[in-house]
């Protein structure tokens, strides 16, 4: 085994040693740190959930052109001549009324009853992608298109996706802020018990120093104490976040499925857990790095 | 293997410790360096060991200018040097055995062979039957044996002793004194300081008497 190995191993082990030593008071660290992993940990899983419930609707902007139910498909055609030509209308699609039969029958459970209609309920359609979704532009082609013969409904209410997806964003930003400031508050938490730790440990650092230990040697362990709290605090939270979820998810999905929906919370991935883990670990070493070099001075032998 | 020319030094609050300062210790030497208290004994042996650097002229052990060493370097000089302190150094919350393992631990001596070494520098200075002791309940004398095992536990080539028999009685300073007397004899060159000229009675080694911060003879 290598010298520098060694030296690790001989690090690690002296951090587990101080931690056994202090029970308590480590494993008050490991929840306090959790806790505050757990916040932004939580909000990001609802927002992973509810991001991957909404993906599913379509929030491309389409304005929806209904004809009459009796139009014809000549007279179709010549509606399609007349959309394309708008000034606003970017591409269009062409949905005819046997194919949004088939299509109803494909996503809903209405087969039966649908088979029981003797004529197509449907009427052509046509889903129009406009170039500007800017209100003055989009009411100016509803006043064209409804001008139109055999033209019914126009519908366009996407903005309540554009709300929706918009709102996610701004969630996904505060989840983020927090996640920082959150992080900010681990650096901390482990930066003070490093900084206690280093006070309690002020003799040996002293007397080990003046006998030949280097910086390194001191500073090792502190920085192995920091990680494996944080890492030991971003389990828990983890373990947390899924025990949560699972408790929810009773609930969540026996209302989901009143809606009909396919929608289930999910734990943390195994590949989220590590990710989380190694991050607060990080965090963990860096506040000891932090604190074992703001607090070096009041422990080193030449002041 | 120590050299010191011209070696003057000047505290922060502009006292000066040491003034104009040359010797050299020879190998295998055993040297006693005497003085009343405050006479600069202990800023010596402190720019000796690297504690303490000096403000002028030049500190070199075993060929190397302590002055151009990078930190590192005087933790790897300070880990081949038994170091004796007046007032121990001591852990109390660790047993005698941890304390004298300590140094061993410092250079990452293998874990398996610590307990071997550390007994036989307990047995050296008699607490082989303390090792599970808490240091806090040994004697004044006792403590001071227990400084010197972890001292040479690491086996140096050189001891650095401030004062070793500074608190004791007469009759245990001599018996500390022998200690590092048997030491000498097997090559290791020791260096000492102390104000008690009477404990170096029948000490048979060089003397050098330092007052107010020079060497007075």
């Amino acid at each position: 085994m290598s010298a520098f190995v060694f030296s690790h191993l001989q690090a690690f082990s002296r951090a587990v040693g101080r931690m056994r030593a202090q029970p308590l008071a480590t494993s008050l660290s490991i929840v306090v740190i959790a806790i505050a992993i757990l916040l932004p940990l939580g909000l990001y899983m609802l927002f992973d959930n509810v991001t991957r419930a909404t993906s599913r609707l379509n929030t491309e902007p389409n304005v929806n052109v209904y004809l009459a139910l009796n139009a014809s498909d000549g007279e179709a055609k010549e509606i399609e001549k007349k959309l394309r030509a708008h000034d606003n209308a970017a591409s269009l699609r062409f949905i005819s009324r046997e194919a949004a039969l088939a299509e109803l029958k494909k996503r809903t459970n209405l087969g039966d009853l649908l088979a029981g209609i003797e004529a197509n309920p449907l009427p052509h359609a046509f889903a129009v992608k406009p170039k500007s979704t800017d209100p003055a532009a989009l009411e100016a082609m509803r006043r064209d298109v409804a001008a139109i013969a055999k033209v019914e409904t126009i519908n366009m209410d996407f903005e309540w996706a554009h709300k929706l997806t918009r709102f996610a964003r701004f969630a996904e930003r505060l989840v983020f802020l927090l996640g920082v400031m959150l992080g900010a508050a681990v650096v901390f938490v482990i930066g003070n018990t490093i900084r206690l730790q280093m006070l309690t440990q002020k003799d040996e650092i002293i007397v080990a120093r003046l006998i030949g230990a280097t910086r390194h040697f001191v500073r090792r362990p502190f920085l192995y104490f920091g990680a494996l709290q944080g890492g030991l605090a971003g389990a828990l939270a983890v373990l947390a976040t899924a025990a949560l979820g699972l408790w929810a998810s009773t609930e969540v999905n026996a209302l989901a499925a009143s809606y009909g929906a396919d929608f289930a919370l999910r734990a943390p991935t195994l590949g989220q857990a590590g990710w989380v883990i190694g991050l607060s670990a990080a965090l963990g070493w860096m506040g000891a790095f932090v604190s074992v070099s703001m607090y070096w001075r009041q422990v080193e032998v030449n002041p | 293997m120590i050299t010191f020319s011209g070696v003057t030094k000047r505290y922060a609050n502009g006292y000066e410790a040491l003034k104009n300062v040359s010797l050299t210790v020879e190998k295998g030497e055993m040297i006693a360096i005497t003085g009343h208290s405050g006479a600069g004994k202990s800023t010596l042996l402190k720019l000796a060991a690297g504690i303490e650097f000096a403000s002028g002229g030049s500190v070199l052990v075993n060929h190397q200018n302590l002055a151009q060493l990078k930190e590192a370097g005087v933790s790897v000089l300070r880990q081949n040097l038994g170091l004796v302190f007046q007032d121990h150094k001591l852990l109390f919350d660790r047993s005698v055995f941890d304390n004298v393992a300590l140094p061993l631990e410092i250079v990452g001596y293998p874990r398996g062979e610590t307990g071997k070494r550390v007994r036989a520098a307990l047995d050296k200075v008699g607490l082989l039957q303390r090792e599970r002791a808490n240091p806090i309940a040994l004697s004044g004398g006792e403590q001071q044996r227990l400084c010197i095992a972890r001292a040479i536990v690491n086996r140096p080539s050189m001891l650095i002793a401030d004062e070793p028999t500074g608190n004791l009685d007469q009759a245990y300073a001599a018996t500390i004194m022998e200690l590092f007397r048997s030491f000498n004899q097997v090559g290791v060159t020791v260096i000492l300081s102390t104000h008690d000229e009477i404990g170096l009675a029948h000490l048979q080694c060089r003397r050098i008497a330092i007052a107010q911060g020079s060497v007075a003879a």
